[in-house]
């Protein structure tokens, strides 16, 4: 591919980038903020990460993921479980935000990774590959599993002095999840994949064209 | 050069070079890979950032006074609310605790409310000092800003292990909502302000020099 023209989301520089497959980061040349990386196996590993992740996403939710035990009555608590008793309490902002931010939301990140890049992974460019992009853009910012693994942290500290904790299947698959989903997101650049979508269309005006 | 010298500018979503036919104009382009609206500056960042912003600190008032969660026990009801929690933890020796907590919920939304209105001070003002600085503090309140949910999350697992019916419950209290509202509302007020407007200034201060 010959050379390549990108303008910074930073400082608006228009900069020149004269071998654009080479592997590795572009830098913008006035602020040094990224442009793009560019990394060879990207479509591979960014498979295998969130088709492990949907595994462990489904074994996180199904099993409690703490046990409480005070004076004789003990409780076992799921990811739903927090939204089901906020319901109850009717306290719907908070009940809508949380199933949201750590169920519906990673979820759907998940699952649309897995499509995505599953079917790019058998050299298929899927129809509705631009409109999946977008929401993965829109929905990035607002997935907080990472977020609710520290309130699960400080929660299990503030806890320990009334009772006895026991930390439960789930709790592990979802210390793994997080891990995981935090590797796939710091080598996720979707510049490849807009690059395909982009030749594609070409072709098809082209096609339409002739 | 800049970009907005030749009349283009970049698709917020694929990053495709876009031309945009007159600068400065509200007319929106199209962009030719994802067909998406592409504005040259985000349309009325500023005043959309301000408005975010200034409902973010009308709620962060409340969400501080009131308590995030009630402890019903049947010595009866004890309340907390973000500070007393923190010192909570100090007076125990949990420091490591006390310091997460006083980080995520009292530090990063304060740090986070004065970077944004230092940032639309210097662009309403035209400043020409720090850019560099400035565009690396937004970068930062963009990564810390949904940080500050830990506590909502905090919240929600308390109420889930502490339902004991009578003996002890834990339920949560009109803060944590409005902790929740000002986390949603610095994370969109971020979003909304427009970084390249820093350096529009940039031949302005060049000539200066």
């Amino acid at each position: 591919m010959s050379a390549h023209y990108h303008i910074c989301h930073e400082c608006d520089t228009l900069s020149k980038i004269s071998t654009p497959d080479r592997p590795g980061r572009y830098k913008c040349p006035n602020c040094d903020a990224k442009l793009y990386t560019y990394k060879p196996a990207m479509v591979e590993k960014l498979y295998a990460y969130n088709l492990a992740a949907l595994f462990l996403f489904i074994i996180a939710n199904y099993f409690p993921f703490l046990s409480f035990h005070v004076a004789g009555s003990s409780s076992h608590a799921n990811f739903a479980t927090s939204i089901f008793y906020l319901y109850q309490d009717e306290q719907w902002m908070m009940a809508t935000a949380i199933l949201l931010t750590t169920i519906v939301i990673p979820l759907s990140r998940i699952l649309l990774f897995c499509i995505l890049f599953g079917s790019l992974y058998y050299g298929y460019l899927p129809r509705y590959a631009t409109q999946m992009l977008k929401l993965l853009e829109k929905l990035l910012p607002w997935g907080m599993l990472d977020v609710l693994f520290l309130g699960i942290l400080v929660s299990i500290v503030k806890l320990v002095k009334m009772g006895t904790i026991i930390p439960g299947t789930s709790l592990w698959a979802f210390m793994l999840m997080v891990l995981i989903l935090a590797a796939a997101q710091s080598i996720y650049d979707p510049h490849q994949v807009w690059e395909r979508i982009g030749d594609r269309k070409r072709l098809e005006r082209e096609r339409a064209n002739v | 050069m800049r970009a907005i010298e030749r009349g283009l500018t970049n698709c917020p979503v694929c990053h495709a070079i876009v031309k945009v036919p007159m600068q400065g104009s509200e007319e929106a382009a199209y962009c030719p890979r994802c067909d998406s609206e592409v504005y040259m500056r985000k349309p009325d960042a500023i005043q959309k950032t301000w408005a975010f912003l200034l409902a973010s600190i009308v709620f962060y008032i409340p969400a501080n006074i009131l308590p995030m969660m009630h402890v019903i026990t049947f010595a009866g009801t004890e309340s907390d609310t973000i500070m007393s929690g923190v010192l909570y933890f100090l007076d125990t020796g949990a420091y490591l605790i006390a310091f997460v907590i006083f980080t995520a919920s009292i530090f990063v939304p304060i740090l986070k409310i004065l970077i944004l209105i230092y940032l639309l001070i210097s662009v309403q003002k035209g400043s020409c000092l720090h850019r560099m600085r400035r565009k690396k503090l937004y970068i930062l309140t963009e990564i810390i800003g949904r940080w500050s949910m830990v506590d909502v999350y905090v919240v929600g697992t308390m109420v889930a292990l502490v339902h004991f019916g009578a003996l002890t419950e834990i339920t949560p209290g009109m803060g944590a909502n409005f902790f929740l509202l000002v986390v949603i509302m610095t994370m969109l007020s971020a979003m909304s302000f427009d970084p390249k407007l820093i350096w529009d200034n940039t031949k302005e201060c060049n000539a200066k020099q």
